[in-house]
C-alpha cells in the first residue's frame, strides 16, 4: 500500500475530525479533549505526513489522476469526483496541511487559553475548512473545484462569524460570502459553459478541457456557433470572476479587510494562506487553458498589478495591525496574479508558496501581539513590544523582511522572479505587461514602507498604552508555529534562487524543475510553449541580477522612508507624514478609495429601492389587479342581483319579456318577418 | 395493486382520523401515515419502470388498467402507474406527510382530529395526481387536493385566513377551469382518433399528427390555444410570475404543516402537470416558444428573488423564494435536454425538501417567539442553538451550497439550459443564474438579523428546548437533503431514464 | 265550419287578457283567475287543433289541464290563505321577503 492509496485520507481525516468534534461537542462536550483541538491536530498531522510522503513519489514521475466517485451520470463524460496529484497539487497539499496544522496549534493558545465559549464550533469549522481546502487542491476537474471552492467560502462564513453575539463579525461574514458569491456566479457560468462546450471538466489527461480547447483552436472548427478562441476568452474571464472574488482582487477585494473580524488564527489560515490562495491556485491549475487567450492573460496581469499597487497604498494608513496585513495580502495576491498573467507560471507558484508561509507567519505573529495586548489590535496603542516579546519580534521581523522582499528572505526570491518574468515578457513583445510591471515595482516601494511602518509602530518606540507596558505572556503553543514559519520564511526561497544561480553560473531553479516533472500537458515547459504560440509571449531574457538589484533597491528605499518618518519614540501620523497638504489623500486612503462605500451603496440601493419597488409593484399592481378583479365582480353582481325583487309580478313580467324576445328571435331566424 | 393500497390507506386513515376523537389523534395519524410511506418505499425498491410513461411504449411500473364506464364515444378508465418522473414525487409526498404531521403536534391545538384527517386526505389525493394516467381520474384528484387545503388554511390559519383561503381556492379553481377547457378542446380536436381519456392514447394520437381543427380553429392554432390554456392553468399552481399572488398570502396565513405540504408538494403538482401535459403532449409547441417560456422563467427567478429581498416576514421570504426556485424548474423544462428536464424534476424533489425544512424551522421559531417578523427578532442563535443551526443549514441548502440537493438540482438545470438549442439559451440561462446571488443576499441578511447579534425578542418568548417530535422532522429532512446532494444518483438515474424519450422525441438525444 | 284562425285569435285574446291580468293585478285572487284564463286559452287551442286534425290526443290533454287547473286552484287558494295570514293582506307585491 503506497501513499497513493492514502490520498483519500488527506481530506477525509479532517472530515472525520469535523464529524467527531461536531457530535462529541454537542452531545458530550466534556469528553472532547481541548474542545476539539486535539482531534483536529491529529487529523492534520496525518494529512501533512501523507502529503509529505507524496513528494518523492511525484518527483520520481508518478502521478495520480483518477475518478473515484461518480456524482451524477452524464451522456458524454460523467460528473465525478476524482484526485489529481501532480507537482502543483502535491506542493500545495504540503503547504496547506502544514499551515493548517500550525494554525490548530496556535489556536490552542489563541482560543483555548483565552477561555472562549463554544470552541467546538470553532474547531469543527476549522476541520471542515481543512477538508474542503484539501479537497479543492486535489480536485481533478473544474466542477469538483467549484464545489469545494463554495464550501471553503461557507467555512469562511462560519469562522468569520464565530463571535456571532457581537454585531460586526456577522456583518463581515455576510459581506465576505456575498462578495465572493458574486464572483462565484461568474465562475459557475464558466463551469457550466466548460461542461457544455467541451463536454468535460477534467484538468489533466488527453480528454481534459484545456487540451480540447487547444485542439479546437488549432483545427479552427466552430464550437456552439462561436470561434473556439472566443469561447476560451469568455470562459476564461467567467472563471476569472470566481478567482477575483476569492483571491480578493480589485474590484471584489472589499470583503477581505472586513473578514479580519474573525479570530486571528482563522485570518492566518483562511484569509491569508489558503482560501484566498484558492483563486490563484485555480488559475495555475488550468493554466493550460488561460495560456490560450492573450486577452485573458493581459486582464489577469493588469488586474493583478493594479490590485498590488492599490491595496498596498491602502495599507499605509491603517491603524489596526490586522488591517495592514489584510491589505498586504490583497496586494501580494495581486503579484501572483501579475505573474500568472504575464506568463510567469513558475514565478506565480513560487510566490504563492512563499507568501503562504510568511503571511501565515505575520498573521500568527499579529495574533501573538494581540493576545499580548489583551485583545487590542490598534497599532497606535502598541510600541516598544520588542523587549517584551523577543521571539515574536524576531519571527515577525523575518516575516516582514520576506514580505518587503529583502535579501535573503523567501519573499525576495519569489517577488523578484515575479517582476523579472513580467519584465521579460513585457520587453519581449507584450508591452501591456510593462504597465503591470510598473504597478508592481511601485508597489514594492509601498510594501517596504507599510511593512516598516507596521514594525515601528508595533515593536519600536515607547509603549503607548497600559497593555503595551504590561503585555500578556505567551505560551509555547503560540511560539512554536511562529518559530517554524519564521525559519521557513528565511529558507523557503532556496527552492528557486534564479539570480543567485545566474551569478554562480549554476541552475538553482529547483521549483521550475519540480513543476516540469508534471504529466505532459501540465508542465511549466508546456505552458511556456502555449503562451509563446497562442498568446505571443516571448522572453527578452533580461538579466535577473539587475532586476533583483533594482527591486531590492526600491524595497529598501521604501523601508528607509518609513524608518525616517516613524523612528521617533512617539510617532504621530498627522504631524509627520500627512500634513494638511496631504490630508485629502489620507482621507481617501483611509476610506479605501470609497470602494466599500460604493459597493454598500449598490447593495442598499438594490435592497431598498429595487426590491422595495418590486414589492410595491407586486402588492399594488399585480396583487392589486387580482383584488380589483374580485371586488369589481362583487360590485357587479351586487348591482345585477337588484332585479331579483321578490315580487312575483316582476318575475312574470321578465318571463313574458323573455318569451317575447325568444319568439322574436325565432321569427327573425325563421324568416317570418 | 400497491398504488391502490397506498392511496386507499391514506384516504381511509384520513376518514378514520377525521371522525375519531381529538385525543391522541396526532399520534394515530402519524402512525397511520407510515403505512403509505411503507408502501411507497416498497414501490421504490421494486420499481421496474423504464422510459417515459407517455412516450413510445415506456414501461409503467405497478400499472393497473380497469375500464370503468363508457360515455358516448369516450370511455373512462382507472389507469394508474408510476414511471421515473412520478416515483420520486410520490416518495416526496409520502415522506413529507408524516413529517408535516409531526411538525403539527405543537402548533395545532384545536379540532385536532379534523386537521390530521384532512392532511391524510390531501396525501391520498396527491398520490392520485402523481399516478393517474387517465385524464378524468387525474382531474378528479387534481381538484380533490384543493378542498382539504382550503379548510386547512381557512380553519387553522392566521388572522387573514379567510381572505387567503378564498383567494387560494378561487385562483386555483379558475385556473383549473381554463386548463380543463384547453384540454377538452384538444380532446375534441382529436375527434375519432381517440376513444378514451387515457393520456397514453392521447399522447400517441397527438404525436402521430392526428389533431384536427375545432370550430374555426385549425389544428396548429388549436394546439397553440390549448398550450396557452394549459400553461396558464398549471402556471397558477407552480406559480409562475405574474400568476403568483395567491402564494404569499396562502403561505403566510396557513399553519406550518399546511405550508410544508403546500410548498413541498402542492406546487410540484403544477410543474409535474406542466411536464406531463405542456412539455410532453405538446412538446412541439413548447419547443417552438422555448425562448419566450425561458424568459418567463428568468423573470420568475429574478423577480421572485427581488420580492423575497424586500420582505420582513420570515414566511413571506420563504414563500417568495419558492417562486424563484420554481422558476428554475420551468427553465429546466423548457431546455429539452436530459439535464434540463432531469434537473427540473430533481429540483422539484429538492425544493420540496428544502422549503419544507425552512417552513418547519420558521414554525419552530414562531412557536417559541410568537412572531415571524425579522425586525422583532435578534440573536436567536444564542438561546435557540439547534433551531438556528437547522435553519442556517436549510438556508445554505437553499442558496445552493454544494453537496446539498439544491446545488445538484440547480447545476443540472443550468447545464441543461445552457446547452439547450433555443435562441438566446445561453444568455437567458446566465441571467437566471444571477438568482443564486440574490438568494444568498436575502437569506444571509435574514440569518444575520435573526440569529446573530445580541439576543432580543419582543414579548415573552418560550425558550424551552424544542421537543424531540419538533426536531425530528427537521433532522430527517436535512439528512435527506445532504444525502441527495452527495449522491444525486439516488433519484437522478431513474429521472434521467424517464426524460430521455422526451428529448429524443424532438430530434435525437442532445449532448447534455 | 268555423276556420281555425278564429279559434286561434280567440285563444290569443284570452291568453293576452290573462297575461295582462297577471302583470297588472295586485290582488292574489285576481292573479289566480288570470292564470285560469291563460290555462283555458291553451285548452281552447288544444281542442281546436284536435278537431282540425281529427286527432283526439289534444282533447285528452285539455282534460288533463282541467284536472290540473282544479288542483292548482286548491294549491293557489292555500297559498293565498297563507299570504293573508303572514302579510295581513293578499297583495302579491307586498310579499317580497325572498328578494336579493
Amino acid at each position: 500500500m503506497g501513499p497513493f492509496d492514502l490520498i483519500a485520507a488527506i481530506p477525509l481525516l479532517p472530515l472525520t475530525a469535523f464529524l467527531v468534534i461536531l457530535f462529541a461537542g454537542h452531545f458530550t462536550p466534556s469528553a472532547l479533549p481541548k474542545c476539539g483541538a486535539i482531534p483536529g491536530i491529529l487529523a492534520l498531522s496525518g494529512s501533512f505526513i501523507i502529503s509529505l510522503s507524496l513528494l518523492p513519489l511525484v518527483y520520481s514521475g508518478n502521478f495520480f489522476n483518477n475518478s473515484i466517485y461518480l456524482w451524477a451520470t452524464w451522456s458524454i463524460s460523467d460528473l465525478h469526483f476524482g484526485f489529481l496529484i501532480d507537482p502543483l497539487s502535491a506542493l500545495m497539499l504540503v503547504v496547506v496541511s502544514l499551515i493548517a496544522l500550525l494554525v490548530f496549534i496556535h489556536s490552542l493558545g489563541y482560543m483555548n487559553d483565552q477561555n472562549e465559549q463554544g470552541l467546538f464550533r470553532y474547531y469543527a469549522g476549522l476541520s471542515l475548512f481543512s477538508f474542503s481546502m484539501l479537497s479543492f487542491v486535489i480536485s481533478d476537474n473544474l466542477l469538483m473545484s467549484f464545489i469545494f471552492f463554495e464550501l471553503v467560502g461557507f467555512c469562511s462564513w462560519v469562522l468569520i462569524g464565530f463571535w456571532f453575539r457581537e454585531d460586526a463579525p456577522p456583518k463581515a461574514a455576510t459581506k465576505a460570502f456575498l462578495v465572493t458569491r458574486f464572483g462565484d456566479y461568474f465562475f459557475l457560468i464558466g463551469v457550466v459553459a466548460v461542461l457544455v462546450i467541451f463536454g468535460t471538466a477534467n484538468f489533466a489527461g488527453p480528454n481534459s478541457f484545456p487540451v480540447l480547447a487547444k485542439s479546437a483552436i488549432l483545427s479552427g472548427q466552430t464550437l456552439n456557433g462561436l470561434d473556439p478562441q472566443t469561447w476560451v476568452t469568455i470562459i476564461g474571464l467567467l472563471i476569472l470572476g470566481g478567482v477575483i472574488g476569492k483571491s480578493a482582487q480589485f474590484p471584489l477585494h472589499t470583503w477581505l479587510p472586513d473578514a479580519m473580524e474573525g479570530p486571528t488564527p482563522v485570518s492566518a489560515l483562511i484569509h491569508a494562506a489558503t482560501m484566498v490562495a484558492a483563486g490563484v491556485y485555480l488559475v495555475a491549475r488550468i493554466y493550460g487553458f488561460y495560456a490560450l487567450s492573450p486577452t485573458t492573460l493581459a486582464i489577469i496581469a493588469l488586474v493583478g498589478g493594479f490590485t498590488a499597487l492599490l491595496a498596498a497604498t491602502m495599507a499605509t494608513v491603517k491603524h489596526e495591525l490586522k488591517q495592514v496585513l489584510a491589505y498586504s495580502t490583497i496586494s501580494q495576491y495581486g503579484y501572483i496574479m501579475l505573474a500568472l498573467g504575464a506568463g510567469g507560471y513558475v514565478a506565480g507558484i513560487f510566490h504563492l508558496t512563499t507568501h503562504a508561509i510568511f503571511k501565515a507567519l505575520l498573521f500568527l505573529g499579529a495574533g501573538a501581539v494581540i493576545i499580548a495586548m489583551h485583545h487590542d489590535g490598534d497599532m497606535w496603542n502598541m510600541g516598544g513590544l520588542r523587549e517584551k516579546l523577543p521571539v515574536t519580534y524576531w519571527c515577525f521581523i523575518f516575516g516582514s523582511l520576506a514580505l518587503a522582499g529583502i535579501f535573503p528572505f523567501a519573499g525576495f526570491w519569489s517577488k523578484d522572479e515575479v517582476l523579472l518574468e513580467t519584465l521579460n515578457y513585457g520587453l519581449g513583445g507584450s508591452p501591456i505587461l510593462l504597465i503591470g510591471y510598473a504597478f508592481g515595482l511601485i508597489a514594492v516601494f509601498v510594501t517596504g514602507f507599510y511593512t516598516f511602518r507596521m514594525i515601528h509602530l508595533t515593536f519600536h518606540g515607547s509603549p503607548r498604552s497600559q497593555a503595551a507596558r504590561e503585555p500578556h505572556s505567551l505560551r509555547w503553543n503560540i511560539k512554536l508555529p511562529l518559530v517554524v514559519l519564521g525559519s521557513l520564511s528565511l529558507l523557503a526561497g532556496a527552492i528557486n534562487m534564479v539570480p543567485l544561480g545566474e551569478i554562480l553560473g549554476i541552475d538553482l531553479s529547483y521549483l521550475h524543475h519540480w513543476l516540469d516533472t508534471a504529466p505532459s500537458n501540465l508542465t511549466a515547459h508546456h505552458y511556456h510553449e502555449l503562451t509563446e504560440s497562442f498568446s505571443g509571449y516571448h522572453s527578452a531574457y533580461f538579466s535577473s541580477i539587475i532586476s533583483a538589484i533594482l527591486s531590492l533597491a526600491v524595497a529598501v528605499s521604501g523601508m528607509a522612508f518609513a524608518w525616517k518618518l516613524y523612528q521617533s519614540p512617539n510617532p504621530t501620523e498627522s504631524g509627520t507624514v500627512y500634513s494638511t497638504r496631504f490630508n485629502t489623500i489620507y482621507r481617501i486612503l483611509m476610506h479605501n478609495y470609497y470602494q466599500d462605500d460604493y459597493q454598500l451603496m449598490i447593495a442598499s440601493l438594490t435592497r431598498n429601492k429595487l426590491a422595495t419597488f418590486a414589492n410595491i409593484f407586486d402588492q399594488k399592481y399585480l396583487d392589486g389587479l387580482v383584488n380589483e378583479l374580485s371586488s369589481k365582480s362583487l360590485s357587479l353582481s351586487n348591482s345585477i342581483r337588484r332585479i331579483q325583487t321578490g315580487a312575483v309580478t316582476n318575475y312574470a313580467l321578465l318571463l313574458s319579456i323573455g318569451l317575447v324576445l325568444i319568439l322574436f328571435i325565432f321569427a327573425l331566424l325563421g324568416g317570418w318577418l | 395493486m400497491l398504488i391502490e393500497l397506498v392511496i386507499l390507506s391514506a384516504f381511509f386513515s384520513g376518514l378514520f382520523i377525521l371522525f375519531s376523537s381529538d385525543e391522541n389523534s396526532h399520534k394515530f395519524s402519524f402512525y397511520l401515515s407510515l403505512i403509505p410511506l411503507l408502501g411507497t418505499l416498497i414501490m421504490w425498491i421494486n420499481f421496474d419502470g423504464s422510459g417515459n410513461a407517455l412516450l413510445n411504449g415506456g414501461k409503467i411500473a405497478f400499472e393497473t388498467y380497469v375500464p370503468w364506464l363508457s360515455l358516448g364515444s369516450y370511455s373512462l378508465s382507472w389507469h394508474v402507474g408510476v414511471d421515473g418522473i412520478s416515483m420520486p414525487l410520490i416518495l416526496l409526498t409520502s415522506i413529507l406527510t408524516p413529517l408535516a404531521i409531526l411538525s403539527a403536534w405543537t402548533p395545532i391545538n384545536e379540532r385536532k382530529s379534523q386537521f390530521y384527517g384532512l392532511v391524510l386526505i390531501i396525501e391520498a389525493a396527491l398520490f392520485g395526481v402523481f399516478v393517474a394516467f387517465d385524464f378524468f381520474v387525474w382531474f378528479v384528484f387534481w381538484e380533490a387536493v384543493l378542498i382539504p387545503m382550503y379548510f386547512l388554511i381557512a380553519i387553522w390559519g392566521g388572522t387573514r385566513r379567510k381572505y387567503a383561503a378564498i383567494k387560494f381556492f378561487i385562483y386555483t379553481n379558475v385556473a383549473s377551469l381554463v386548463m380543463f377547457i384547453g384540454f377538452m378542446a384538444l380532446i375534441f380536436g382529436l375527434g375519432d382518433s381517440i376513444s378514451s381519456f387515457n393520456l397514453i392514447d392521447i399522447s400517441t394520437a397527438l404525436h402521430s399528427g392526428q389533431l384536427d381543427g375545432l370550430g374555426f380553429l385549425d389544428a396548429s392554432t388549436l394546439k397553440y390555444v390549448a398550450f396557452i390554456a394549459l400553461f396558464i392553468g398549471f402556471g397558477v399552481k407552480v406559480p409562475i410570475v405574474p400568476l403568483h399572488t395567491w402564494l404569499p398570502d396562502a403561505h403566510v396565513e396557513a399553519p406550518t404543516p399546511a405550508s410544508v405540504i403546500l410548498a413541498g408538494v402542492l406546487l410540484k403538482m403544477g410543474t409535474y402537470a406542466l411536464l406531463r401535459f405542456n412539455f410532453t403532449l405538446l412538446a412541439d409547441v413548447a419547443q417552438k416558444w422555448a425562448s419566450i417560456i425561458a424568459i418567463i422563467a428568468a423573470v420568475s427567478v429574478i423577480y421572485g428573488a427581488f420580492l423575497a429581498l424586500a420582505q420582513t416576514d420570515l414566511k413571506r421570504i420563504v414563500a417568495y423564494s419558492s417562486i424563484s426556485s420554481m422558476g428554475y424548474v420551468l427553465l429546466g423544462l423548457v431546455a429539452y435536454t436530459v439535464y434540463g428536464l432531469g434537473g427540473a424534476t430533481f429540483q422539484m424533489i429538492s425544493h420540496g425538501l428544502l422549503s419544507g425544512l425552512l417552513f418547519m424551522s420558521v414554525g419552530l421559531i414562531y412557536n417559541a417567539t410568537h412572531t415571524r417578523s425579522i425586525e422583532d427578532l435578534s440573536g436567536l442563535a444564542d438561546k435557540m442553538p439547534l433551531t438556528s443551526v437547522i435553519f442556517i443549514a436549510g438556508a445554505f441548502g437553499y442558496m445552493g451550497l454544494p453537496l446539498m440537493s439544491g446545488f445538484a438540482a440547480e447545476l443540472f438545470i443550468f447545464i441543461g439550459a445552457f446547452g439547450a438549442n433555443f435562441p438566446f439559451a445561453k444568455l437567458i440561462t446566465a441571467i437566471s443564474m444571477f438568482g443564486i446571488v440574490i438568494v444568498a443576499g436575502y437569506l444571509l441578511l435574514t440569518i444575520q438579523r435573526v440569529f446573530f447579534g445580541t439576543f432580543e425578542v419582543k414579548g415573552n418568548p418560550d425558550l424551552a428546548l424544542p421537543q424531540i417530535h419538533d426536531l425530528m422532522p427537521l433532522v430527517v429532512i436535512l439528512l435527506m437533503i445532504i444525502a441527495l446532494g452527495i449522491a444525486p444518483n439516488i433519484f437522478f438515474e431513474m429521472i434521467q431514464d424517464a426524460v430521455e424519450p422526451m428529448v429524443s422525441l424532438l430530434g435525437g438525444i442532445s449532448d447534455v | 265550419m268555423v276556420p281555425i284562425s278564429y279559434y286561434i285569435l280567440l285563444s290569443a285574446a284570452i291568453f293576452s287578457i290573462g297575461l295582462f291580468g297577471v302583470l297588472t293585478r295586485r290582488n292574489a285572487l285576481m292573479f289566480l283567475i288570470s292564470i285560469e284564463l291563460m290555462l283555458n286559452a291553451a285548452n281552447l287551442n288544444f281542442v281546436a287543433f284536435s278537431t282540425l286534425h281529427g286527432n283526439l290526443t289534444g282533447q285528452v290533454f285539455s282534460l288533463f289541464i282541467l284536472a290540473l287547473a282544479a288542483a292548482e286552484v286548491a294549491v293557489g287558494i292555500g297559498i293565498i290563505l297563507v299570504l293573508q295570514r303572514n302579510f295581513s293582506g293578499i297583495d302579491v307585491t307586498k310579499a317580497v321577503t325572498l328578494r336579493w
